[in-house]
């Protein structure tokens, strides 16, 4: 039957038959590696989506770690401003309950009383205005940067220069904010850091594109090292830069100051 | 020996008119492709039973349900591509096919008692090229009627050739009987693999009503 299939007439249809076959082969090879790719193309998908998580475990550490330096300062705040003053407070008052003192020095105690609560009174002020600035609700993002260069200013320690071109509601008040603390957490480090005796904040929005620039004189960092060793106030920045959509680019050398640029646009 | 190639001849057939039973089943709880789907094994499971009931019940001439076997089938997957991958020109492709398989009856209407080579070639081998822009489009994910997909690849590019060479070996029956018979045999056979990935994808995705 073979043979007689290769012979003669009925070559015509061994080649249909050959052709045939590799036709099918062909199928085969091309099903088969659309197969592979596929399990390919998945598997680093895969990949990406578990640096992703990992990424974002990262994130959500230092967000924890933040939040627990954040609370021990306030409690270190309250104890050392507050509850030391109070104290004070409640044993002059305890003094005053008892039944042999004289009148010029009920006068005294009721005096240091009210030096100390009116104290108490402008820490608690102090400490809920560090938490959260009233002024950005109030007066919006402009006018708390503003204030928080002119507070830098008073101290007279720093040079500061500012240019705030911002255009009101362009981004919404919990993105007020993440800039807002942006901008604190930028002049923070300079004053802890840097040794820097000047820096400059431009601020500008056009249509619809916002661009922050931040520059310091200070005494600058490598960068290399900063990725290696994200500090918690820069990475808790770039989070905030990705929170908003953002681009951030950080500019610096040793000896040679800090640039920061920021670029967002809104949606 | 010859009785029971013949019955096995007739498993595709009997497969075919299953799946279109089943699919038909599920034709309204289904999205469009589904639907064109579902059609087309309808149709061409008429078509295979009018085949048979011509040709072994009343012993007559049915190479002419070729034809209509070749545009419905056409039609119906270029519906079922052009849902499935989005693209309008596929319906264009679809219109001027017609038109020139249209002008191709018209100019030959003998053409109508032999096998199309021409229709077959240029209809499937755009099918062909659907089937793997499909895969193309879906290397990243899951996609349905990947199955399916893979059994039209197969079937369509396969038979090109067994139904262009139709005519010559139909032509010279005779002489070359056993060659025509093991022709046929290789259709049956592809056929049948078809017939089997689309009732195994309907199994996989289909034999279970969804819950939303």
């Amino acid at each position: 039957m073979v043979e007689e299939l290769f012979t003669g007439e009925n070559q015509i249809v061994s080649i249909i038959l050959i052709a045939i076959g590799l036709l099918v082969f062909m199928a085969i090879a091309i099903v088969l590696f659309f197969y592979s790719s596929r399990k390919r193309i998945i598997k680093s998908e895969l990949e990406k989506a578990n640096l992703e998580i990992d990424h974002q475990k990262m994130i959500l550490q230092s967000v924890i770690v933040t939040q627990e330096e954040e609370r021990k300062r306030i409690a270190q705040d309250m104890h050392d401003a507050i509850s030391s003053k109070l104290n004070v407070v409640s044993l002059n008052a305890n003094t005053l309950t008892e039944d042999d003192i004289t009148i010029e020095e009920t006068n005294k105690i009721a005096i240091s009383i009210l030096k100390i609560t009116n104290t108490v009174l402008e820490s608690s002020r102090k400490i809920a205005h560090d938490l959260l600035p009233p002024i950005l609700e109030k007066f919006g993002l402009k006018a708390a940067l503003e204030e928080l260069c002119e507070e830098i200013y008073e101290t007279k320690k720093y040079e500061s220069t500012y240019q705030l071109n911002y255009k009101e509601n362009f981004l919404i008040p919990n993105h007020e904010l993440h800039v807002f603390r942006i901008v604190q957490e930028l002049i923070n480090n300079t004053i802890k850091h840097s040794d820097a005796t000047d820096f400059s904040l431009i601020l500008k929005t056009e249509e619809n594109h916002l661009s922050l620039q931040y520059e310091d004189n200070g005494k600058g960092f490598n960068l290399k090292k900063l990725k290696k060793a994200k500090g918690l106030g820069m990475s808790g920045i770039e989070n905030r830069v990705l929170i908003l959509n953002g681009d951030l680019h950080i500019d610096s050398k040793l000896g040679a100051g800090l640039k920061i640029y920021i670029e967002i646009n809104s949606s | 020996m010859e009785v029971f190639l013949d019955i096995i001849g007739y498993v595709p057939v009997v497969f075919c008119v299953i799946n279109a039973i089943l699919y038909l089943g599920k034709y309204k709880l289904n999205n469009k492709a589904f639907k064109y789907f579902a059609i087309y094994l309808g149709l061409i499971a008429v078509i295979q039973l009018s085949a048979i009931f011509l040709g072994r019940v009343l012993g007559q001439h049915n190479l002419f349900l070729f034809h209509f076997y070749l545009i419905l089938q056409f039609i119906f997957l270029s519906f079922f591509y052009g849902y499935l991958l989005k693209k309008i020109w596929i319906y264009k492709v679809l219109i001027f096919v017609l038109l020139v398989l249209a002008y191709q009856y018209f100019e030959t209407p003998s053409l109508f008692f032999i096998y199309n080579a021409f229709g077959v070639a240029l209809t499937q081998g755009i099918l062909v090229i659907y089937a793997l822009i499909y895969f193309y489009n879906f290397i990243k994910g899951d996609a349905e009627f990947l199955l399916v997909n893979i059994g039209l690849f197969f079937y369509l590019l396969s038979s090109i050739l067994i139904f262009a060479s139709g005519n010559l070996i139909f032509d010279l029956k005779e002489v070359f009987k056993f060659g025509y018979k093991l022709l046929m045999d290789l259709n049956d056979v592809l056929y049948f693999g078809l017939q089997i990935l689309i009732f195994v994808e309907w199994l996989k995705n289909y034999s279970q009503v969804k819950i939303k």
